[in-house]
């Protein structure tokens, strides 16, 4: 009887040594993302100084010359660099396909309007079968007579 | 027009939009304030920084839904078009009032965690394999990232570099983000939510945005779907003087076919600006002039008069048996076309 309580605890302890362990790697897993996002905007950010200074009014003529509206586009450079860097190239070596500029994905954005409707009553419906009726929706119930 | 870009365009209309708007969000804010607190449950304090940041939470939530409503409504009803002028600046109050929120979340149950906040938010539930006690913060996390990319991209700067098919694209992820969003709050908020009124303005809410594009996405299949290189318009007669007809080509582009007089020309549909429905609009002094911002194009080239550039794609046309007929391969923006002459067919 004994051995099996130290069993039991045993096996308890074991949960526990493996809760802590998923726990440890989930916080090692979080601090390699948050690394990871640190990196990319700080590149980003060296992306960001040389697009804005330098690289803007080399491929748009609308931005020559006109330099109060470049600190609002920092926030988009350090967020879609990668996205800049491709334009931009795009851009500097004259590949720039005139007619596309004015195609809106209208087919793709219906499919994915038509996919949201179909996943919203879907994910409500999850929301309210999982809920669970606390004892706070229940009406009181006197556990004991009063003395 | 614009030759070199501003900060931010605002105009009378904006003013009006913006004013509108900011009035909206703080009546919301106060209301929710002051009807939460009086509704509080004594025996779960639910204290002030709690309150505020169900505040800002619900609010962006309804904002959001209010911005995906606009746009199938408009295409349902053109009387909601005035809505989709201004809907960039919806979204970034939005993204502003989101990010409030998470502030709030991170300052309140993370402030004293070992870790940064952020990481100590991701990192203190990772139950992802189960829906009851899912870590629904990691779902708005998506969704603020997703806000604040879409503002952050919000100027018209980004239109026109990245061009619009990749503009669109990167802004097409606000639907994912409002499914995150949805997920987050029926997984969290509403698990522990006591009052009915906001399950069924939240619900509600969520359940108009899916119900609107299922209808807007029914309403485009019904309109005509047309086949080949020449797509026929309709008689010259049928559209009025100074107006435009706009046709669905094949491959989903839209042009619009106006007519000058005894002049027809054809250009595409979508404003070099932002691309706002040209079709829609009128001639005005000779030009086609986009109702959106004004943005003018001569419809013989597509191009802007001097000393402006912005330039649209022109289309062919042809009269076939009375019929005007147009080819669905578009020309390079700004390429000029000989109007159809219509005389003594209207
Ligand atoms: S979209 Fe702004 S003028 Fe056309």
């Amino acid at each position: 009887m004994i051995g099996a309580e130290a069993g039991q605890d045993g096996g308890a302890d074991l949960r526990c040594g493996r809760r802590m362990a998923v726990r440890r790697g989930g916080t090692a897993m979080t601090a390699a993302l948050i690394l990871a996002g640190q990196v990319y905007l700080w590149a980003g950010a060296a992306v960001a100084a040389l697009f804005l200074t330098w690289g803007i009014g080399r491929v748009e003529p609308h931005a020559r010359g006109s330099y109060l509206f470049r600190p609002l586009l920092v926030p988009g450079c350090v967020l879609i660099w990668p996205l800049v860097l491709w334009r931009w190239r795009a851009l500097e070596q004259g590949r720039d396909a005139g007619c596309a500029r004015h195609r809106p994905p209208r087919v793709a954005q219906v499919r994915i309007g038509v996919a949201l409707a179909v996943l919203v009553p879907l994910i409500l419906g999850l929301g309210l079968v999982i809920r669970q009726d606390g004892p706070r929706e229940r009406p009181p119930a006197l556990l004991e007579a009063a003395q | 027009m614009s030759v070199r870009y501003v900060p931010v365009q605002w105009n009378r209309i904006k003013w009006v939009y913006d004013g509108l708007l900011v009035a909206g969000v703080l009546a919301y804010l106060v209301a929710f304030l002051q009807i939460g607190a009086g509704m509080a449950d004594a025996t779960r304090p639910v204290d002030g920084a709690i309150l505020r940041m169900r505040a800002f939470g619900s609010c962006a939530f309804f904002l959001l839904t209010v911005i995906l409503c606009i746009g199938p409504l408009a295409r349902l009803d053109r009387r909601f078009l005035p809505l989709l002028y201004n809907r960039r600046h919806f979204g970034v109050v939005t993204f502003a009032v989101a990010l409030t929120h998470a502030a709030y979340v991170l300052g309140w149950y993370f402030a004293y965690a070992p870790t940064p906040p952020v990481a100590a938010l991701l990192s203190s539930n990772t139950s992802y394999g189960t829906a009851l006690g899912f870590p629904f913060e990691a779902l708005g996390a998506f969704a603020l990232v997703v806000l604040a990319l879409l503002a952050a991209t919000s100027h018209d700067f980004w239109l026109s570099f990245l061009t619009a098919p990749v503009w669109k694209a990167l802004h097409l992820m606000i639907y994912p983000a409002y499914a995150a969003l949805v997920a987050h709050v029926a997984l969290g908020y509403l698990q522990d939510v006591d009052n009915p009124a906001f399950a069924i303005l939240f619900g509600g809410g969520a359940l108009a945005v899916a119900g609107l594009h299922a209808a807007a996405a029914l309403e485009g299949r019904r309109e005509a779907r047309s086949a080949g290189t020449w797509v026929a318009v309709c008689a010259p007669g049928e559209i009025a003087d100074k107006r435009a007809r706009i046709v669905r080509l094949p491959d989903g582009d839209r042009a619009a076919v106006f007519r000058n007089g005894a002049r027809v020309s054809a250009i595409s549909n979508a404003c070099a600006h932002q691309n706002g429905p040209l079709g829609e609009g009128r001639i005005v002094f000779g030009c086609v002039t986009c109702p959106w911002h004004g943005y003018q194009y001569r419809m013989e080239d597509g191009c802007s008069p001097p000393p402006f550039t912005e330039k649209v794609p022109t289309y062919n046309l042809r009269l076939r048996d009375g019929v005007i007929e147009i080819d669905a391969r578009a020309n390079a923006p700004g390429t000029p076309v000989p109007p159809l002459d219509v005389a003594g067919m209207i």
